[in-house]
């Protein structure tokens, strides 16, 4: 069972002997959502590092924002983007207060207000398109499916069938990622199977890889209850580019 | 720590990145891993039909309209004939032995091809099963009926 961030949010900050794995696993699951959202808000590389790497710290870690929050409503998802989403126009007001003239150019600061389109300089540059939400919800879905992913192959292989997991990689994940899905003309013979072999073993691994998924998403939630509609809102979010 | 870093031959697309394409990518790859979920015990063998036939609208539309080839007809049985043992559920695996008897029948049927070592005794049982089976639809009972005749021919 995969634990709950709240879970690994409580244990990182708690200083206790397994603190620093459990600082791992925060920053693998929250570390790209925040850092493409504070991206596609505008800044620069480096400094999107700083202070990605400061929201986790001060933010999520430190002022236990998680814990204080009402877990019985919350998905780590939205309580993510909110406390992101606050901590850069914190960051914005500070810098504004300090200098009237922006050190990097920077525009746009919360997506809500000022598109991706307002975005100018070298901070904007692949980002004309992305707004900042949709960047964030872009990123945390893909570390579910990574995270999902990763685990499906630790299985399969673990079950002696990395075979499975080929198929799934080479159909699934690098037909989706990277547009080119060789057939089963071409993998069959190179695992030793039939083409109607290997689309069998592609639809027990498709459900595996959904069972896996959803306890991925389970781990973000308080109320099992809600898991259809957090899945339909990120099928929504990422159709409709909101 | 770079928490970016794959390390599992996963794709991951740039963290710079969250544009159209990638969105896109991602959305189909949560639809496909939960697009089963709710549906019927024909959703496995459909799943597998498409895999072999893109387009095929069901099994029974890829089975008995006569466009498939011998060689899908092969590929469908292999496919049919694992989900018999991997299905997920009791329904699942009886409709995948149905399937896998209604290609062999398609095979004999309309191309007057065996793509089975199974004895003839057994294919006739096989195809009498499906002939009557009243869940199957009345075009894969039929050509049950008709590959019954031919297997009778072939004797």
């Amino acid at each position: 069972m995969t634990q709950t961030n709240w879970e690994l949010i409580r244990d990182a900050a708690s200083g206790s002997a397994t603190a620093r794995a459990s600082l791992d696993a925060v920053m693998k699951r929250a570390w790209p959502a925040v850092y493409a959202y504070i991206r596609a808000s505008g800044r620069r590389s480096e400094e999107a590092t700083e202070l990605t790497q400061a929201f986790i710290c001060d933010v999520l870690l430190a002022r236990r924002l998680l814990e204080k929050a009402d877990q019985a409503r919350g998905r780590f998802r939205t309580l993510l983007l909110g406390a992101v989403r606050n901590y850069l126009a914190d960051v914005h007001r500070r810098q504004t207060a300090q200098s009237r003239a922006p050190r990097t150019g920077l525009v746009a600061i919360d997506g809500t207000e000022h598109g991706a389109g307002a975005l100018v300089g070298e901070a904007s540059v692949g980002h004309e398109s992305t707004s900042p939400e949709r960047a964030f919800n872009a990123r945390y879905v893909a570390g579910l499916i990574r995270s999902a992913s990763e685990r499906l192959q630790r299985e399969l292989e673990a079950d002696g069938d990395a075979a499975s997991w080929e198929i799934f990689r080479l159909r699934v994940l690098q037909g989706a990622f990277q547009g080119t899905a060789p057939s089963y003309e071409e993998i069959a013979p190179r695992l030793g199977l039939d083409r109607g072999q290997c689309a069998a073993r592609l639809l027990v691994t498709k459900r595996r890889f959904a069972s896996i998924l959803m306890d991925e998403l389970r781990a973000t939630m308080v109320d099992p209850a809600e898991l259809k509609s957090e899945v339909a809102d990120l099928l929504a979010l990422l159709t409709e580019g909101r | 720590m770079n928490p970016m870093q794959d390390t599992h031959g996963t794709p991951d697309p740039s963290p710079d990145q969250g544009g159209t394409h990638e969105a896109h990518a991602l959305g189909n790859t949560l639809r496909w891993a939960f697009e089963l979920d709710e549906s019927p015990a024909i959703a496995g063998a459909t799943f597998l039909t498409r895999e072999i036939i893109p387009g095929a609208r069901d099994p029974f539309d890829a089975i008995t309209t006569g466009a498939a080839t011998v060689r899908q007809l092969e590929d469908l049985k292999n496919a049919y004939k694992m989900l018999r043992t991997t299905g997920a559920t009791a329904p699942e695996r009886s409709l995948a032995a149905r399937l896998y008897a209604a290609t062999i029948a398609a095979a004999i049927v309309r191309h007057g091809a065996m793509i089975t070592r199974q004895t003839p005794f057994a294919l006739a049982r096989a195809f009498e099963e499906l002939a009557g089976d009243p869940d199957m639809p009345e075009r894969i009972r039929d050509l049950g009926s008709l590959a019954a005749d031919a297997l009778g021919r072939m004797k």
